[in-house]
């Protein structure tokens, strides 16, 4: 593909009509990355606004998250007709889709190669795929354990084999019901930290004087929180 | 045990030197007491992201029914089906049309005309090596110089008032010019050579009715189709073809 066809591609894009005709061809390639090579990355303003939300900690994230959210929302009337789901099923499966694509662009994952769009409802797709295999092979009433697996990325083979037999051990019901004993301040700050932001984040969010306060009261908190969780 | 959970969190955030790095891993493997510690500290936030996740979900619900999003979508969704039905349905219209107008539309006779003049009257057959008169008039004709080759037939068959064939290219070059009246005459005239072999007269007097397509020309052209049907004339399997497609 040359520039001069980048560029009436680009121009074509430009037409609702044209854009909806490909998407809906993309979409039904059900291959993000075979769609997308024979034209350049395209992500829309509203797109680029979202992800630019999302990926800054802080309420415009809780903005971009809720824009994220509604800017799908058809999906599920969508998974209802095409895959026969329950409205339920298929608003939970839209919710899944939504948070692991949040987490997948704070990580970094989305490379932009395709729309957000085409992305996201590879995601969706995906997901509600897995919904219908798991219940036509019997699986769905199989228990979901936690796993730490995702966290322990950085550790040796050693040392993740120690770590992953003790997490085994964790009684995840109790740790969760403490949780909730460990006051409001305490665990509104630990969820801030557990969705991935900085100290400075946190302090700019909750009104801490300095990140370090923050970071001094979010160890407080997780020594509260072990306290809680050994004595039962 | 603070001290511990700072260390562990300096690791995790990347805060540690290489060597500290390598010195952590390693009491992992031999202080279970501190193996605990880092457990817990990842179980934590393993319980903490489950209930972001379960937090959101609420929200996501909570949003779902103040923006009433999904009975919105309810309307969008049919909306965009339809459109691809619409879309199919156009598809298969064209196909239908296409295949009425190539297939199954009866062409009109001044159609069929205009299409047998342009297939079989563009050129005339020459004789090649022959270099009289009548050959040269049809070269001029093949050239597309209809009025002097109309004048080099007229020439010939003033200097022979019973030659047939310039007389029947006279009129067939009258006819490319839309001149039909004067083709007609022409047509006419040579249909009384019954004893010509293989005469088109009566064809082309069909012919160029059907092209002129005055009030009467097509019932007239009709009539003349049918006699060269049955009398077996010049242009019989042409007549028989257009005869049932009239």
């Amino acid at each position: 593909m040359n520039d001069k066809d980048f560029v009436a591609g680009r121009i074509g894009m430009e037409t609702n009509h044209t854009y909806f005709i490909l998407y809906f061809v993309f979409i039904n390639l059900e291959d993000e990355h075979a769609s997308v090579k024979f034209l350049k990355p395209f992500i829309q303003t509203d797109e680029r606004e979202i992800i630019d939300n999302i990926l800054q900690n802080g309420p415009e994230r809780k903005k971009g998250e809720e824009h994220l959210f509604h800017r799908y929302a058809y999906f599920i009337q969508q998974a209802v007709y095409k895959y026969s789901l329950s409205r339920e099923d298929a608003f939970d499966v839209y919710g899944d889709t939504i948070i692991s694509a949040i987490e997948k662009i704070i990580e970094g994952s989305f490379q932009r190669r395709s729309s957000l769009k085409t992305w996201i409802y590879q995601i969706f797709h995906n997901k509600c795929v897995d919904l219908l295999r798991k219940r036509t092979t019997n699986k769905q009433s199989i228990h979901r354990t936690v796993s730490i697996s995702d966290l322990l990325a950085q550790f040796t083979d050693p040392s993740k084999t120690i770590i992953q037999e003790l997490a085994d051990k964790t009684d995840w019901d109790v740790l969760r019901q403490k949780l909730n004993q460990i006051g409001d301040s305490c665990r509104r700050l630990l969820l801030l930290w557990a969705d991935g932001y900085s100290d400075k984040e946190i302090a700019a969010t909750l009104e801490y004087k300095t990140a370090d306060v923050v970071k001094t009261s979010r160890l407080r908190c997780l020594g509260k929180l072990k306290q809680l969780y050994k004595t039962t | 045990m603070e001290d511990n959970l700072e260390y562990i969190d300096s690791y995790f955030k990347g805060n540690l030197h290489p060597d500290q790095t390598k010195q952590f891993e390693q009491r992992i493997a031999n202080d279970r007491n501190f193996a605990e510690e880092v457990t817990f500290y990842l179980s934590a936030k393993q319980a903490l992201k489950k209930e972001i996740i379960t937090e959101k979900k609420r929200w996501f619900k909570e949003l779902a029914e103040q923006n009433s999003s999904l009975s919105r979508v309810r309307q969008i969704t049919p909306v965009r089906k339809l459109w691809v039905y619409a879309a199919a349905a156009a598809v298969i219209t064209c196909i239908f049309f296409a295949g009425y107008i190539l297939f199954i539309k009866p062409v009109s006779p001044s159609q069929m005309a205009k299409q047998y003049i342009e297939k079989k009257l563009q050129r005339l057959d020459v004789t090649m090596g022959e270099k009289d008169s009548l050959q040269n008039a049809k070269w001029t004709y093949n050239d597309g110089q209809l009025e002097v080759a109309l004048e080099k037939f007229k020439r010939i068959v003033q200097a022979d008032s019973s030659n047939f064939d310039a007389k029947i290219y006279s009129g067939i070059v009258y006819l490319r010019l839309e001149n039909y009246d004067k083709a007609l005459e022409y047509f006419q005239e040579l249909e009384k050579y019954t004893s010509h072999y293989a005469n088109p007269a009566t064809f082309y007097h069909a012919l160029t009715l059907m092209k002129r397509n005055r009030p009467g020309d097509k019932l007239e052209a009709k009539q003349l189709l049918k006699q060269v049907e049955q009398n077996d004339l010049e242009g019989k399997k042409t007549a028989k073809q257009w005869l049932n497609k009239w």
